[in-house]
């Protein structure tokens, strides 16, 4: 395994082709937000749609940090700051609710934050003039190699941070009040606190990983940002490749990451077909790609020789 | 005297998910009787209760009703069977009125013609649920409740009613007087088959009763028979 | 930044918006208390009525409060089998399965309206939709009007159904007791059915009065959930009364936020008060 991190390392220095590069940059994106999804959906239960808002809180306070003289990489670590504050303070009123009212006021918080920074432009500039986008500055002083080394060690590492989660005490608590939340409270579980950490720690990667693809794309606006779509490019991700399973959203981020590439003639349909998938893969295969595999001898074993590493 | 088997339960295994509450528990009912049930809270009971009521289906095993195999039939079929079960816990309808409780009794196709008829019958049992009609349901007292829930139960048209702790929580006077509407009930020709923990007041009213453990029938036969059996083996029991 | 004009022309206008509300909240409450899922595709699901009626119009020249004769059974129709084939399987695969497919079924409903109707601003005009009517010395827009008396109607008629019919009585009792409400016989999964399909045919009214009131877009939807949502929020759920009241007090709290911050922060207003509800009392005013 180790081998193939170093070689996706190596990329950008052997002369693969861009698109490769594109595919890499963007599994590597997806991969941590899909894992930190899983993370609070599968392992947490909670479905949170809010994604959006860490990761463009993040991308924004990347780009004005830009503009304020303020280094990207800089900006890039205080985003994921700005997000798991921004997480700390919505988990007020949020984890107040459960399963599908947390799923309207997650729904809710990307929505909000769209119209704040279409009215908010602190400071100067915008995107061709129109729309409250701004470029990011500076960005000629960035290689593309340095963000893509960056997206790497962020997608991979959490791979490795969802292994260290899943086998810590946080774990454990999760899985517990995953089962039965009640029980788990009362067995000493503090459930408020476990799951706020969940949040956090998604809000920071996620944050991280969308700070970066604004690094790429140059410039960052609200209504692209802050749109449901990345919760749904993600989330297909995750229940594609099998939800609450450690390997699942690196499957389902490979199939969606190829599937964006697939229809990215087809702008219009490529989310209709997005959704059709989902509905489907919940219906007729909920436990994904990694749930069809485990049905199969050679996978397990396969499985079992990479774990015991 | 040998009456006819109204409801029939033969052998079932049932399961909560991988765990096993009914073991091989065979049942009969018969027409017109007072049939009780009796067992601590781990017995089964209730389980039993969902099995013919088709809450639940058993994993072997079958049971009929009046001759035809029902075992797996949805809940609201087996309601239009004859069968109504008055649940553990009373099961109102705590934001509607006591009227509206009673009319939903007569939900299932065959009662709703007969609404009327049985709603004065309810009312001839239960004179205050006549009283409390246009009051909502959560504010009766616990006794008005499970008449409430009992005069519901009446209004589906039932053949056979399963009641499932009824005096859980109330005052002896209350469950005398639910008793005796039981008996009015039966005398009517509806079977009732019902659920306590009280082995000596059930042994009381009952006709023949089943004591259930851990999933499994360890005793059967007619009140009397089982009132000396109870003797001996009181330790047993811990009554 | 003071807006011209009385305050009473906002206080007036949110009252007549929150009929609009209450309309589009109705079904979505219904389905919760029955089901205890809050459809994530409802706003899409009104939407789908406007553009329903949109194309009656734009194609047959009908007009729209007519189309609703078309529109209510279809979206009836729909309704059912959505919860039949997709929603209900649902519920048996996991716990977050009914979000995720709701999700899903958003999406599609919005990605389907973009493919078709592209992302243009639309809106349903008709020879009344524009007018104003009087009332004292202030101008109000006709549509704001219609909106409430159609807000009345459908609560007034989801409330008698709910109350009168042996139908509405048992959605009444499965969303209180559901054990309960199977051993009196009712068929729990036709009543799922039911409910959802009573709220897509309420979607559908809604649609066609919010199409008359403001333009929509395919992506209109969540805004449309979220006022949904904070209706049900404010007014409590399972009340179709309630749920009214909450409308008008959401559309009066938005249009007079929006008189003293300016008309474009009126959404901003509208979550900001549903995370503020949710955070002091999550179950609405009127809530058990």
């Amino acid at each position: 395994m180790i081998a193939s991190i170093v070689l996706l390392a190596l990329f950008p220095f052997i002369g693969v082709p861009r698109s490769w590069l594109l595919y890499v940059f963007l599994f590597s994106i997806y991969l941590a937000m899909a894992n930190m999804w899983n993370l609070l959906a599968g392992y947490s239960g909670l479905t949170s749609l809010c994604q959006p808002a860490f990761l463009g809180l993040a991308g924004y306070t990347m780009t004005m940090g830009t503009w304020v003289g303020v280094p990207w990489w800089v900006g890039l670590i205080g985003g994921g700051v700005v997000a798991a504050l921004f997480a700390i303070l919505i988990s007020l009123p949020v984890f107040r609710l459960s399963g599908i009212y947390f799923a309207i006021g997650t729904l809710v918080v990307p929505e909000a934050l769209r119209l704040v920074f279409y009215l908010w432009k602190p400071v100067g500039g915008a995107l061709h003039g129109a729309g409250a986008g701004y470029m990011v500055k500076g960005i000629a002083d960035v290689s593309m190699d340095q963000i893509y080394l960056i997206a790497l060690l962020i997608g991979i590492g959490s791979i490795f941070l969802m292994r260290f989660i899943l086998r810590s005490n946080l774990g454990l608590g999760l899985a517990a009040i995953r089962d039965n939340e009640r029980a788990a409270a009362s067995s000493g579980v503090n459930v408020f606190r476990l799951k706020l950490y969940t949040f956090i720690i998604s809000a920071v990667i996620t944050g991280w990983a969308g700070a970066v693809f604004y690094l790429y794309q140059g410039y960052i606006e609200p209504s692209a940002t802050f749109n449901v779509k990345w919760t749904m490019t993600l989330l297909l991700a995750t229940v594609i490749g099998g939800m609450r399973t450690e390997e699942g959203p690196v499957f389902g981020t490979m199939v969606v990451v190829f599937l964006y590439f697939l229809l990215a003639r087809y702008a219009g349909y490529s989310f209709l077909i997005q959704g059709i998938i989902l509905v489907g893969i919940m219906l007729l295969s909920p436990q994904g790609i990694v749930g069809v595999l485990r049905s199969n001898r050679l996978y397990r074993a396969l499985a079992q020789l990479i774990s015991a590493r | 005297m040998p009456q006819q088997a109204l409801l029939n339960v033969n052998q079932i295994d049932v399961f909560h998910g991988t765990f096993q509450a009914l073991w091989g528990v065979s049942l009969e009912v018969r027409v017109g009787e007072m049939l009780a049930l009796i067992g601590a809270n781990t017995s089964g009971k209730s389980t039993l209760l969902d099995s013919i009521s088709g809450l639940l289906h058993p994993a072997k095993g079958q049971i009929e009703f009046e001759g035809r195999d029902m075992t797996h039939l949805d809940p609201y079929q087996i309601v239009e069977l004859g069968i109504t079960q008055i649940p553990e816990g009373r099961g109102i309808f705590p934001d509607v009125t006591v009227l509206d409780n009673l009319v939903i009794g007569s939900y299932n196709r065959k009662a709703r013609s007969k609404r009327e008829q049985n709603l004065k019958r309810v009312y001839e049992h239960f004179p205050i649920l006549n009283e409390r009609k246009k009051q909502t349901a959560k504010t009766l007292s616990g006794g008005e409740q499970q008449m409430l829930v009992i005069g519901r139960g009446l209004m589906a048209d039932p053949k056979l009613m399963l009641i499932d702790e009824m005096s859980l929580g109330l005052a002896p006077i209350v469950i005398n007087e639910l008793f005796r509407a039981l008996k009015e009930i039966g005398e009517r020709g509806i079977t009732i088959l019902f659920v306590e923990q009280n082995v000596r007041r059930t042994l009381q009213e009952a006709d023949r009763a089943y004591i259930l453990e851990t999933g499994r029938v360890v005793l059967s036969g007619t009140a009397a028979e089982l009132r000396e059996e109870v003797q001996v083996k009181k330790a047993y029991f811990g009554i | 930044m003071i807006g011209s004009g009385d305050i009473l022309t906002p206080i007036v206008m949110g009252f007549l918006l929150g009929g609009l509300y209450a309309l589009i909240a109705l079904g979505l409450s219904m389905v919760f208390g029955v089901m205890r899922l809050i459809n994530l595709a409802h706003g899409d699901f009104v939407i789908l009525g406007s553009y329903g009626a949109y194309a009656l119009m734009s194609f047959l020249g009908m007009d729209p409060i007519l189309s609703l004769v078309i529109c209510i059974p279809v979206m009836f129709a729909l309704g059912f089998g959505v919860q039949k084939y997709l929603m209900g399987r649902a519920f048996g695969i996991s716990m977050e399965a009914p979000l995720i497919i709701a999700f899903g079924i958003a999406l599609i409903i919005q990605n389907t309206n973009q493919i078709f109707w592209t992302p243009l601003s639309r809106g349903i005009t008709t020879s009344y939709s524009l007018k104003s009517f009087q009332m004292g010395h202030l101008q109000f827009p006709l549509a704001y009007l219609l909106d409430f008396l159609a807000g009345v109607i459908v609560m007034i008629a989801l409330r008698e159904f709910l109350a009168r019919t042996y139908l509405g009585r048992a959605i009444t009792a499965a969303s209180q007791d559901k054990r309960a409400a199977q051993l009196m016989g009712v068929n729990t999964n036709r009543i799922h059915g039911y409910a959802f399909a009573i709220a897509m045919a309420s979607a559908a009214v809604a649609g066609v009065f919010l199409g008359m009131t403001f333009p929509f877009t395919p992506t209109s939807g969540i805004s449309f959930l979220a006022i949904a949502f904070g209706t049900v929020i404010i007014g409590g759920l399972g009340s179709m009364l309630g749920t009214f009241i909450g409308g008008i007090i959401l559309g009066m709290v938005q249009t007079v936020g929006g008189y003293f911050f300016g008309p474009a922060t009126q959404m901003l207003i509208l979550y900001l008060i549903v995370l503020v509800i949710l955070t002091i009392r999550p179950q609405g005013l009127f809530g058990r």
